[in-house]
């Protein structure tokens, strides 16, 4: 049963263990339990970047027992937004922290010098990182991966790069191989507390309460995760599999959303990646779906003499980093990832990013004078790489604010109407129509995962709905996303975990929830979340949308104001979404 | 006729741990990946691969002589059994095995030798771990 709540101080260099059983049996787990710790130990005003803001890990009644339950949850003040930071990622780490016995980590404080904390059961050490401070992301691992003493090739390893030292509130933290807490600064805030890197080991082995029915209903699950088509479309192409189906309906953002269809798709397709890049699958610990996508480069560095790099990818990423920025070639895009990866940014906004600066290049606003002589312009990867070095060896002042994100570029050099950000968040790569909007105006972490608004406006072509079923199905969608996120299994086995599965999965380790108590539970918290968004000053009502979305063509034709402002109000509506109030509403 | 447990693919594997995690449920009864009788080693960064260390079922087992009261019985067919009222826990059976495919039970401080049932195979998606027969 999950009660244990790892509190560490990094100030004092202390740490204590709590027990909390009525959390986990108010809150169940995950996102819904991190929340109220959100609202117990985050001062809705502290700075993000100071000692008060603290960072939560989470992990639910399902992590590291069931197929797929492979996320955890980590909440905190968001540096980019200044309101709910939330990030999820798969890897090792959910099943370490099982293994550990530690069902929440909230980390307080600010070390005095670079440090990184290994966690070995519930025994907690502080080492010196001052001979890892500025390494990249990748080396890190490789470097503390040697220096655990518990057999380190068994951990979960956590840790930012430079760009989090930095504190770019773009800087993700970075799980294991090729998984991240990709999105609101996590990084930075690591960063800020002079938190270098997280290991995480366990030696435990959890006694399920009811033996035959938690077998039974694992091999369910597990059949259904390997043996129906469930998931296959994430094993085969993976997510890449998006740009040719995004492209057929224009819906694949280019160039900055100038448009929803890319001329290069063919060739950045995750057909073309999986036929002339694609080496190698891995998976997150207990997920036998396995969708992490592994290319490789292989370049000639003198005569006869080559390096061979691999690179994970995602839709996301070729989206971000290619279409976005007009790069047809496969290799320019691993390229560029790879550079994002070893800094240890998020790429979707760093991608989003570098498009508003092509744009403003392309426009006039910026100048040869600002970007120091660099011309920065769609379809140039040499010219790309050589701005993340720039930002990376921290050349003048564009190149620092490059990495404060979109909002923060435009605020400082114009170009707002071609910003694209929603809550001062990039957008995920959705033309799609005015559904995905939505999501990325009210979702709690203004994601596409927030819920499923991009796959509502592609069944929406040629099959009108009434604006009200659309939202509905929104809303709908987004508090069951919370008891996923509450669990903590996979987005991509959102279809296996329906209500039922889900109650049987959890009674046979003993936990009652009837699906109706879970869809409550689901209301509830994302009622919550909104809660200490307001708290923080955020109101969806005032997102601004970028005013060149409103002459761009989505798959569903082009945006309406007025529907859209009605939209957000249907969805505060049907959510139930209250005024900003702190009272603990239990479900 | 025996079966062994080989590893058929290792190049095919993923790391997602099933097949430790399903010993673990099947033999301890428990949901973790520290009960297994086989490990799934990794290695740093997307540049690495995965290595499995499954036990071969040795005529002559290094664990079993390295055991200084006996507690590993050599099987006709090959590999050990445990006896455990005779183990004390030194874990030098484990420290003997080069492949590092016994597997060491922290909690209860005994090691966990495969008996080559198959069930870590039935889990593994990827084809790589197969029950073999032999004569």
């Amino acid at each position: 049963m999950q009660e244990n709540l790892l509190f560490v101080d990094l100030s004092a260099q202390t740490s204590r263990l709590v027990r909390d059983r009525e959390l986990f049996d108010t809150w169940l787990g995950g996102t819904a339990a991190g929340t109220e710790l959100l609202f117990r130990h985050c001062p809705p005003d502290c700075d993000p970047l100071g000692p008060d803001n603290p960072v939560i890990f989470v992990i639910g009644p399902l992590s590291g027992l069931y197929p797929v339950a492979t996320k955890t949850v980590a909440l905190f003040k968001s540096p980019l937004t200044g309101e709910l930071g939330e990030s999820h990622a798969g890897g090792r780490l959910a099943a370490a922290l099982r293994e550990a016995d530690i069902d929440a980590l909230v980390i307080t404080g600010r070390a005095p010098h670079p440090i990184f904390l290994t966690l070995d059961n519930h025994e907690v050490r502080f080492h010196s990182a001052r001979t890892v401070w500025g390494k990249s992301a990748l080396a890190t691992e490789r470097i503390l991966r040697d220096f655990d003493p518990q057999d380190g090739r068994k951990s979960s390893v956590v840790r930012i790069g430079p760009a989090g030292e930095r504190l770019s509130p773009l800087a993700c933290a970075t799980v294991d191989s090729s998984r991240h807490f990709g999105r609101l600064g996590l990084g930075a805030v690591l960063g800020a507390k002079n938190l270098k890197a997280i290991l995480v080991s366990g030696s435990g082995a959890f006694v399920p309460e009811n033996l035959k029915s938690y077998r039974d209903t694992y091999q369910g699950i597990y059949d259904k995760v390997v043996h129906s088509g469930e998931m296959r479309k994430y094993h085969d192409l993976g997510t890449a599999g998006n740009i040719l189906t995004l492209n057929a309906i224009r819906g694949l953002p280019t160039r900055n959303f100038s448009q929803g269809y890319f001329e290069g798709a063919e060739a950045l397709s995750g057909e073309n990646f999986a036929k002339n890049w694609l080496v190698q699958h891995t998976a997150c610990a207990h997920c036998q779906c396995g969708c992490i996508h592994v290319a490789e480069i292989r370049e000639e560095f003198k005569p006869y003499h080559y390096r061979t790099t691999k690179v994970p990818y995602d839709y996301e990423l070729i989206y971000a980093l290619g279409t976005q920025l007009s790069l047809g070639s496969p290799e320019d895009v691993l390229r560029l990832i790879l550079a994002v990866e070893k800094e240890g940014w998020d790429a979707m906004s760093m991608g989003c990013t570098l498009a508003w600066a092509s744009e403003a290049f392309l426009s006039g606003i910026i100048g040869l004078d600002v970007t120091e002589g660099l011309p920065i312009q769609f379809g140039d990867a040499g010219g790309y790489l050589e701005v993340l070095n720039r930002i990376r060896t921290g050349a003048g002042r564009f190149y620092r604010d490059l990495e404060g994100g979109t909002a923060h570029c435009a605020a400082v050099y114009g170009g707002e109407r071609f910003a694209m950000h929603f809550g001062r968040v990039e957008p995920a790569g959705y033309l799609t129509g005015e559904n995905a909007l939505l999501t990325w105006i009210v979702g709690v972490r203004h994601s596409h995962l927030d819920d499923g608004g991009y796959g509502i406006d592609q069944k929406l072509l040629g099959k009108p709905q009434p604006l009200r079923e659309q939202v509905a199905a929104q809303v709908k969608d987004a508090q069951w996303r919370m008891i996923t996120n509450s669990l903590v299994t996979c987005l991509f086995a959102r279809s296996i975990y329906d209500g039922e599965t889900t109650s049987a999965a959890l009674a046979a380790l003993g936990i009652s929830r009837t699906p109706e108590e879970l869809r409550r539970l689901g209301e509830e918290t994302l009622r919550r979340k909104h809660a200490w968004k307001r708290a923080c000053g955020f109101s969806p009502e005032k997102v601004t949308i970028p005013e060149k979305l409103f002459s761009v063509q989505t798959s569903n034709g082009p945006l309406d104001r007025e529907r859209l402002a009605e939209r957000v109000r249907l969805y505060l509506e049907l959510a139930d979404i209250a005024p900003a109030s702190q009272e603990t509403g239990k479900p | 006729m025996s079966k062994r447990l080989t590893v058929a693919n290792r190049d095919q594997c993923v790391g997602c741990f099933s097949c430790m995690y399903a010993c673990s449920r099947t033999f301890r009864r428990a949901g973790s990946t520290n009960k297994a009788a086989l490990r799934v080693r990794v290695y740093s960064g997307v540049e690495g691969a995965f290595s499995l260390r499954t036990c071969l079922r040795c005529a002559e087992p290094d664990c079993a002589a390295a055991c200084p009261a006996g507690a590993l019985a050599v099987q006709p067919q090959g590999g050990v059994r445990l006896e455990r009222e005779r183990c004390i826990s030194c874990s030098a059976c484990v420290r003997a095995c080069v492949l590092k495919a016994l597997q060491w039970d922290e909690e209860e401080r005994i090691p966990l030798p495969c008996v080559h049932c198959g069930t870590c195979a039935r889990f593994c998606p990827n084809n790589v771990l197969t029950l073999t027969e032999e004569a």
